[in-house]
């Protein structure tokens, strides 16, 4: 029943937005109704999406993606989050952020209304292209053909809180680069003023906070679930939400600057368009299986050319308009040497090229295989020393760009970032001098650390100190920034200076781990509502008093005959103990511990940065 | 500075940078990437050297053998051929016999391929994309694989 309705509502949310297609061009309708009708569609396509969501709840075994993705008793919120742990769901999921996209974009005031209008007509016409890729590929609410009692039941693997939230929050980032997009069509056609930049800024800081918190979720499920102790492997997949990350965040960083310059208004809608079709794109290779990774879910070849369909629709259309459409006047930029724009245009090079680097390797392997009829694989190692060389002299510009002035090559208090540099040099190089020195390592202790000193002096320095909302939006960037440069130093650390050991151990050993005492206290086994855990339990630094159990294991799980493994890791705040535990023979167990100093750096670097993005969202 | 000159500047600085990023490619192309093989594809010159490649296949059925509780050996086949495949470390949760797996390493002397990472998809019917073709070939296609 309820996929029938969920059916019915979808279909017919489509047709509404074909209705507000053609009213464009044929039939008059008053604004007031045009606005009524694309909230009616949004809430549709919400009801499709949550009649679905209900067939998953009461484990409604003749919906036939139901009956492949769920079984009864799984825990609830495995039941919810199923919804979206397939294609078709995922794909409906996709659909409905971009209505609540649209819902809330009808409700803005102070807007033209025309420009509004055509914004959202261009939504609905996105609106189409999705919902019939859905209707006619990958529909969700097909009836199962057989009379069944059970579902086959989720990827344990996916049976995790966090990667319950992952997909959603990752998607309201991808989809919500449709709206910057459409306000950037909008905009080209809609050439009078520059309110909708203003518009786009907000948007684009959204999708953009989304996107990072989703990438974020993901990488820290990554960390603790697939048991590797890495929380990035330059899966195509990661390379793919990654890509309209840094694109993402040249136009974040163009829309904050822009001054009614036309050559910086041009590239803010090439990379408006640029955003928006990397994120179709993504999901084109995703969903096409022509990329095998973690992500991909069963592949279908005409999903994968309707999807590539669309992409090149979405993107044809983007820089055909892009290319047609005159500028009105010219402003030009100002590039003296040293100031803001020249720095920030220097920035959006570097990003841009580093997210084409990132685009070539993930699709290298394609071309090649085309040209040669030889299959290759580009691993982590290519893009390591690709794009970190053409990002960090964008980090080096970032730690200095916001204190840089708007007109002049003039950089106040030039003596206290001078000065700070130089010490924190040479404290890098002593300290570096103590530890095993690696260049990389050097540098990049050097950028976090450096990024967070000249965001700190600049602040010191230029503002003065109030504990109020509106000080928090002033210095905003710099809190942004230095976010980064925790980031980058708990990146750094964790790569660079991180230590793997083995064991060979009985039941009852004890070994030591840095220097202190564990003790592999006993391998236990418990039965769970779906599955059957094997946990080895040790205590750490048993000589002190502050014992610290840590569980390190596998899940069994009967229905789908799989077994995940589930890392045990203590966290301390300057670095991750991480237990894997191994095979067995005999007696004797294999354990792999590996030290990740200043992960949690990476985590906070990121919180600050979502939370810094959060505050510029309700900045002005 | 003139509107021309600034204009000269910024494409300069841009074909610099993309200069260096396009050498940066080569480079890192060349020294980075391994290529991908079935068991009956790789030759006697792959297993002269020690470069680093990655064979895909199907862990073949009572070939698998633990030595230690870190040390195993098992032999990659796509039914044609197979190799005889040492790894230290832990295996990934979804390896078994009689499914599909990607193994990155290098052949040893005596040629036994050490394995320096073992991948198994996270999906239990997931054959890897290379050896799906030469299966259907050969009539072993199992419905069952996506």
């Amino acid at each position: 029943m309820s996929s029938l309705i969920g059916f019915l509502s979808l279909v017919f949310a489509i047709g509404i937005n074909l209705y507000l297609l053609i009213s464009k061009y044929l039939f008059k309708i008053k604004n007031k109704r045009f606005k009524l009708f694309v909230r009616l569609s949004s809430l549709l396509t919400l009801l499709s999406f949550f009649s679905l969501m209900c067939a998953y709840v009461v484990s409604d075994f003749s919906n036939y993606n139901v009956f492949q993705n769920s079984h009864s008793n799984k825990p609830m919120i495995y039941k919810i989050s199923g919804t979206w742990g397939n294609h078709e769901g995922s794909m409906l999921l996709w659909l409905s952020i971009l209505s609540i996209y649209s819902f809330f974009f009808s409700f803005i005031k102070n807007i033209e209304d025309n420009f509004q209008r055509l914004t959202l007509n261009i939504q609905a016409f996105l609106h189409i292209l999705f919902g019939l890729f859905i209707v006619l590929t990958s529909n969700p609410f097909l009836v199962n053909s057989l009379f069944v009692e059970e579902g086959l039941g989720l990827n344990p693997i996916l049976q995790d809180p966090g990667l319950a939230v992952h997909p959603p929050i990752l998607y309201a980032g991808y989809v919500g680069y449709s709206i910057v997009f459409s306000i950037a069509i909008a905009g080209l056609f809609h050439n009078k003023d520059d309110e909708w930049l203003y518009i786009a800024k907000r948007w684009s800081l959204i999708s953009w906070t989304f996107l990072t918190g989703g990438i974020a979720l993901g990488s820290y499920w990554a960390y603790y679930e697939l048991g590797w102790g890495g929380w990035w492997f330059w899966d195509p997949v990661e390379n793919i939400s990654l890509m309209p990350w840094i694109a993402g965040l040249a136009l974040v960083h163009s829309l904050m600057m822009v001054r009614g310059e036309q050559a910086l208004k041009r590239w803010i809608i090439f990379l408006s368009i640029l955003c928006f079709s990397l994120s179709v794109f993504g999901t084109f290779l995703v969903r096409s299986g022509i990329l095998t990774s973690v992500h991909s879910f069963a592949a279908d070849a005409s999903r994968g050319l309707f999807i590539l369909l669309i992409f090149f629709i979405v993107t044809g259309f983007g820089f055909l308009v892009f290319l047609l459409k005159e500028p009105k006047k010219s402003n030009p930029l100002n590039l003296l040497f040293i100031n803001k724009v020249s720095a920030l245009v220097i920035n959006n090079i570097l990003m841009v090229i580093a997210t084409l680097t990132i685009l070539l390797g993930t699709i290298y392997p394609i071309i090649i295989e085309v040209l040669n009829n030889k299959r290759i694989s580009v691993g982590g190692p290519y893009f390591n020393s690709t794009v970190i060389p053409i990002m960090i002299p964008g980090f080096l510009l970032m730690s200095i760009a916001p204190v840089l002035s708007w007109q002049t090559n003039k950089i106040k208090d030039s003596k206290k970032y001078a000065l700070g540099f130089i010490i924190l040099s040479v404290a890098v190089l002593i300290q570096s001098y103590f530890l095993d020195f690696n260049t990389w390592g050097f540098v990049g202790l050097l950028l976090g650390f450096w990024i967070i000193t000249a965001s700190t002096i600049a602040i010191l320095s230029s503002y003065k100190i109030k504990f109020s909302i509106k000080f928090f939006q002033i210095i905003n960037p710099h809190i942004a920034h230095i976010g980064v440069g925790l980031a980058i130093i708990g990146i750094t650390c964790s790569s660079v200076f991180k230590n793997e050991l083995d064991f060979n151990l009985n039941e009852g050993d004890e070994f030591n781990v840095i220097g202190k005492k564990v003790l592999f206290e006993k391998i236990e086994t418990t039965n769970e509502i779906n599955f059957q855990a094997l946990r080895g339990k040790f205590l750490f630094d048993i000589e002190k008093n502050r014992l610290n159990q840590i569980e390190a294991g596998k899940n069994y799980y009967p229905v789908s005959k799989m077994i995940t493994s589930e890392a045990g890791i203590l966290h301390q705040w300057n670095r991750d103990i991480y237990f894997i535990l191994g095979d067995q023979k005999d007696n004797e167990w294999f354990v792999k511990v590996l030290i990740n100093p200043f992960v949690s750096f990476i985590w906070l670097g990121v919180l600050i940065m979502v939370v810094s993005g959060l505050i510029g969202v309700t900045r002005r | 500075m003139s509107l021309r000159l600034q204009r000269l500047l910024l494409i300069l600085l841009t074909l610099v940078i993309i200069f260096s990023a396009v050498l940066l490619i080569l480079y890192n192309t060349r020294e980075n990437v391994s290529f991908f093989y079935t068991p009956s594809e790789i030759n006697k010159s792959d297993m002269a050297s020690d470069k680093i490649i990655r064979i895909g296949g199907f862990v073949e059925n009572n070939s698998f053998n633990k030595i230690s509780s870190s040390l195993f050996k098992f032999r990659i086949t796509d039914d044609k051929t197979s190799i005889l495949v040492t790894y230290n470390g832990i295996l990934p949760d979804l390896f078994r016999e009689g499914q599909g797996a990607v193994i990155e390493g290098f052949f040893e002397d005596n040629n036994i391929f050490k394995a320096t990472e073992v991948f198994a998809k996270h999906d239990e019917n997931y054959v890897p994309a290379a050896i799906k073709e030469d299966l259907k070939d050969t009539g072993y296609w199992n419905k069952k694989y996506k």
